[in-house]
């Protein structure tokens, strides 16, 4: 799903490691993916997320959290 | 002669076996190969084409028309252009003949005349002409910009606007009854003015078709050392950036007096290859769709432009060009997008103003982008851009010498790692580019522009998931040609094909060289088979692969086009596909592979 919502070149799933940070470092994600990826889990999985919350900061932190929040918060 | 080309109507009065067009015959399917036989067509003949022309109008609406008009061979688009004119009509000329961009001059016009889907052309081969009224303030024509700066404009020209600036042009490089010879579309201003128009207010002969390649211009020029003519080459960057060196041009050249070039400023190694190639001065024209010739240049003299007369330039002090040209319908100085600078009696050309564009919500110049980038000593040539459909990522055109093009996944990810490593010194991460292109030739149209059309094309590849990276042709020919692909990792063809391994399946290959072949050669006919496929090697994501097609000789009823797929690990397939001899309905895009 990040790599279809970001449209992203050159990364296959693979590339992802579940514990590598998805933002800066590790995958260099950045602030417009965040609002892209926010808007992908709620249209997917009906999930809600708070603006800029340290919450959100922390589900955004790699690939597993990302799949935690998914699990526990999604209603699709 | 007068001051008004056109006005004075010089295709009405004469001797009517004046030479107006010449033909060069057919330089395949004759008995030596390379060599052709020439012929003519006389005044006579051509008023005769240009009553057909009215006749097959007639049919249709009384004067007083806009048309659209689209024909690719010159000595036809010019009876057709004078007969609608002579008639009482304009014309509107679609840039090319794709079916969006007929689809938007239908809007605007009574009906499509000429070499396209549902175009009227005439049905009687001669008719006597009739004479009308030209007048200086009657609208002669419209057309459209190139489209290298955003979507295509569509211009009016008027009688008098096309007048002045055919009288310029023919005081400063009087044909004085050479053959012109063109290879662009004069469906856009240069060609209009100086491959039709010029040729045939002069009392010159043109070419009755276009001349694409370079072998055919061999052949061409070879067949004039016979007569006593000589000839003028209108011309442009793609081609004379793309003269072969194999070509023996010391053995036709002596009939070519000068050739022009426009569309683009031509490097100046290429220009310098071309002069000496075929013996004859590279004059190269800088102007524009709305401002019609500005300045002049032979860059064996020297770098800088020189007005055309009657132009007045001056640059303001920001470096902008400001414009007074008798071309354009108001006075008053226009500012122009590009900028310049003063050198001697004329100027140099600086390139285009900043391009700034906003990602994110923050400005960013393309053009500084294209600096930093242009900086890293591998990049020849880059152009950034910004892409509104993709959250306004930018993506970056970039040319690299052959050697230096990534071949596969992990030669790709280091370079664009190093690439926005560099980058990253100057701007925030939101704003490097997240598409790159790696291009081994600058992607150009006839008129020598990366359009905005070509730049959706190396781009598509993200909306459709279906499409290889398209990276440009590498060299086209009569019947051949070689376009460069690289596979996205996102290709849907990938799904399952195989779980571990993904690989390009071999059908989705021959899909491609199928569809490509169909858009290079303009093939209609239904597919009818394969012979002798082979995927020697498999082809895997990020790796770049280049996809050669030849067309065969029709033989059984059938055509036959070869194609490979050739990347750096060696040949991932070949094969010939088989097309049916003559276009049946249509194919739609019902086709499924997998």
């Amino acid at each position: 799903m990040i790599i279809d919502t970001l449209e992203l070149e050159d990364v296959t799933p693979d590339d992802i490691a579940p514990d590598e940070p998805l933002f800066v470092e590790g995958l260099g994600l950045d602030s417009i993916d965040a609002l892209e990826l926010g808007l992908a889990l709620q249209k997917r999985y009906g999930i809600q997320l708070e603006a800029d919350s340290e919450d959100t900061r922390r589900h955004f932190a790699n690939l597993r959290s990302l799949a935690a929040l998914v699990e526990e918060r999604r209603v699709k | 002669m007068t001051d008004s080309p056109l006005l004075s109507a010089p295709w009405r009065a004469g001797e009517p076996t004046r030479c107006v067009g010449w033909c060069a015959g057919s330089a395949s399917g004759v008995a030596t190969p390379g060599v052709v036989t020439p012929g003519v067509t006389t005044l006579g003949e051509f008023q005769q084409r240009i009553g057909a022309w009215q006749a097959c109008l007639d049919t249709i609406a009384g004067p007083g028309q806009h048309w659209s008009l689209h024909e690719r061979a010159p000595l036809e688009f010019a009876a057709a252009l004078i007969a609608l004119w002579e008639r009482g009509d304009s014309a509107l000329l679609p840039a090319d003949d794709r079916p969006e961009t007929l689809a938007a001059t239908d809007r605007l016009t009574r009906a499509r005349l000429g070499d396209v889907a549902d175009g009227h052309r005439p049905v009687s081969s001669g008719h006597a002409p009739r004479w009308g009224q030209l007048a200086p303030q009657r609208l002669a024509l419209a057309l459209y910009t190139s489209g290298s700066s955003g979507e295509p404009q569509r211009l009016e020209k008027r009688f008098a606007q096309l007048d002045a600036e055919l009288a310029t042009h023919r005081a400063r490089w009087p044909l004085d009854g050479r053959l012109v010879i063109s290879q662009v579309s004069h469906q856009h201003i240069y060609g209009l003015l100086f491959a039709v128009l010029r040729p045939l207010c002069e009392g010159a002969p043109l070419a009755d078709t276009t001349c694409r390649y370079p072998e055919t211009l061999h052949a061409w020029l070879a067949a004039l050392a016979t007569e006593n003519t000589d000839a003028v080459l209108i011309s442009a960057p793609p081609p004379l950036e793309r003269l072969p060196e194999s070509i023996d041009w010391p053995a036709v050249r002596a009939r070519l007096a000068y050739v022009h070039s426009s569309g683009a400023p031509l490097p100046a190694a290429a220009s310098a290859r071309a002069r000496r190639l075929l013996d004859a001065p590279v004059l190269e024209i800088y102007g524009s769709s709305e401002t019609g010739g500005i300045a002049w240049r032979d860059q064996h003299r020297g770098e800088a432009w020189t007005p055309l007369p009657g132009i007045e330039v001056r640059a303001d002090t920001e470096n902008q060009l400001w414009l007074r040209s008798p071309f354009i319908d108001t006075r008053d100085w226009q500012r122009q997008a590009d900028r310049i600078e003063p050198s001697g009696n004329g100027f140099r050309l600086l390139g285009r103003s900043d391009r700034i564009a906003k990602v994110g919500g923050k400005r960013v110049s393309l053009t500084a982008m294209d600096r930093a980038l242009a900086a890293d000593p591998r990049v020849r040539e880059v152009h950034t851009v910004a892409l509104p459909q993709h959250a306004t990522r930018l993506g970056a055109v970039v040319r690299l010498d052959e050697s230096e093009l990534p071949r596969d996944r992990a030669a790709r990810r280091t370079l664009i790692a190093s690439l926005r490593e560099r980058l990253l010194a100057g701007y925030e991460p939101t704003v490097i580019p997240r598409y790159w292109r790696f291009v081994g030739h600058w992607p150009s149209n006839a008129q020598g522009k990366l359009t905005a059309a070509l730049i959706a094309r190396l781009f598509g590849d993200i909306d459709d998931r279906r499409q290889p990276r398209w990276l440009g042709v590498m060299e086209a020919g009569e019947g051949r040609c070689a376009i460069d692909l690289e596979i996205p990792e996102r290709l849907i063809f990938l799904d399952g094909h195989f779980p571990g391994q993904p690989v390009v399946p071999g059908v989705v290959l021959v899909h491609w060289a199928c569809q490509l072949a169909r858009e290079q050669f303009a093939l209609d006919a239904p597919f009818q088979g394969l012979e002798r496929v082979k995927f020697p090697l498999l082809l895997l994501p990020g790796e770049r692969a280049r996809l050669t097609l030849a067309q065969e000789d029709a033989t059984g009823g059938r055509q036959r086009l070869s194609f490979s797929v050739d990347g750096a690990r060696g040949r991932h397939a070949s094969g010939r596909i088989l097309f049916a001899a003559t276009a049946v309905a249509e194919e739609k895009g019902d086709e499924r592979y997998g």
